[in-house]
Order: C-alpha cells, then sequence, then structure tokens
C-alpha cells in the first residue's frame, strides 16, 4: 500500500501532536485542545513552507 | 528542599528498568505496567501508525554497520522496538527508497523510534518518583 505525499504528512502530523499532546499535558481537555492545535500547525507551516519553495521549482 | 525535590516521591529502580525494556519492545506497554492506560494507548496507536505505515511505504530499516549517518538511522529505527524486529517478517519485500514514498517512510520509521524512545523517558521518569507525571492520567 502506497500513501500519497499529503496522506503521510498527515499521519506524521496526527501521531506526533498524538505522542506530544500525552507527554507535554496533563489533563484530557489540555491535550485535546494541544493536539489538535499541533496538527493543525504541523499542516499549515508544512503546506506554506511548500508554496513558499514552490517558485524554485521552475 | 528545592521545588524539584518536592516533586520527587521515592520511586522504584527496578520498576523502571521493567518499564524501560518493556516500553522499548512494544510501544506503550511500560506505562501499563504503571496503570497508565490513556497514555500507554496513545503512545502504541502514534507508534504503531509511524512504524507500519514507513514499512508498508517501503522505507528503509537501518542495520547496525555503514557510516556515522547510518548508525544514527540504527539508533532511531532499533527505539521502535517490536517493529524494528519484526519488519523483514511483516514486510519481506523490503525497502525500496528509488521513490519518494520509500524515502519518506523511511523518516516515518525514524520518527516512530524516537519517540517510542521519548515515551520510553517519560515512563522510566515515571518509575523514579516523579509526582506530577504520577498523578496525570
Amino acid at each position: 500500500m502506497i500513501f500519497n505525499h499529503f496522506q503521510m504528512m498527515v499521519i506524521f502530523a496526527l501521531a506526533v501532536s498524538i505522542a506530544f499532546a500525552f507527554l507535554s499535558k496533563h489533563t484530557m481537555a489540555e491535550r485535546l485542545r494541544y493536539c489538535v492545535w499541533a496538527f493543525l500547525a504541523f499542516l499549515v507551516v508544512a503546506i506554506g513552507i511548500g508554496w513558499l519553495m514552490y517558485p524554485f521549482s521552475h | 528542599m528545592t521545588i524539584a525535590d518536592a516533586e520527587q516521591t521515592k520511586g522504584s529502580p527496578l520498576l523502571a528498568i521493567v518499564v524501560g525494556i518493556a516500553g522499548w519492545l512494544v510501544p506503550g506497554l511500560g506505562h501499563v505496567f504503571l496503570r497508565k492506560w490513556g497514555k500507554a494507548l496513545a503512545y502504541f496507536v502514534a507508534v504503531s501508525m509511524l512504524a507500519l505505515v514507513g514499512l508498508m511505504s517501503h522505507g528503509n530499516v537501518f542495520s547496525y554497520g555503514g557510516d556515522a549517518l547510518d548508525r544514527l538511522g540504527f539508533l532511531a529505527d532499533v527505539g521502535s522496538g517490536v517493529y524494528y524486529f519484526t519488519s523483514h517478517i511483516l514486510f519481506p519485500a523490503g525497502p525500496d527508497v528509488s521513490r519518494a514514498a520509500g524515502d519518506y517512510g523511511t523518516r516515518l520509521i525514524a520518527t516512530a523510534g524516537v519517540l517510542n524512545l521519548l515515551c520510553v523517558l517519560e515512563g522510566v521518569h515515571i518509575a523514579l518518583g516523579n509526582a506530577r507525571e504520577r498523578q496525570a492520567a
């Protein structure tokens, strides 16, 4: 089974966000908030950097 | 007595060793011994997801040897415990880094290992008596 690049990035962001949330926060509400925040931050930063690099690919 | 001293309660070195080895071999198992069910499940799911997707994408699993970067790759990969030792059985086709997916898979496997080592360290820390972590679910 081969995942495309975006799917792999989403899986990476999700797994790392879950682990970091449980490592760094102590209540479920804090963990959930941190997990969502970190997940979205991973995606936004990755897509943002992708677009920043776009002009150099041509 | 400092704040750091106050946060420490008497821990068990033997439990810390058991938690460290169990958590390294099977992600999350160390936290099961500490009765941290939520953390155990979360770490198992997170590390397994990364390792299995990495292996399914034909990522490279480094064996010991080679140059310094290969050895660093080995140290990262071996951190995922059971997934490292059974990778050749679970996915006998082996790595294929001629495609980008295989290269990404290599990174996911390494991330799984390093993340698991981080979780192991946390488990050992709890077993050694970190009071604040002991109270968390």
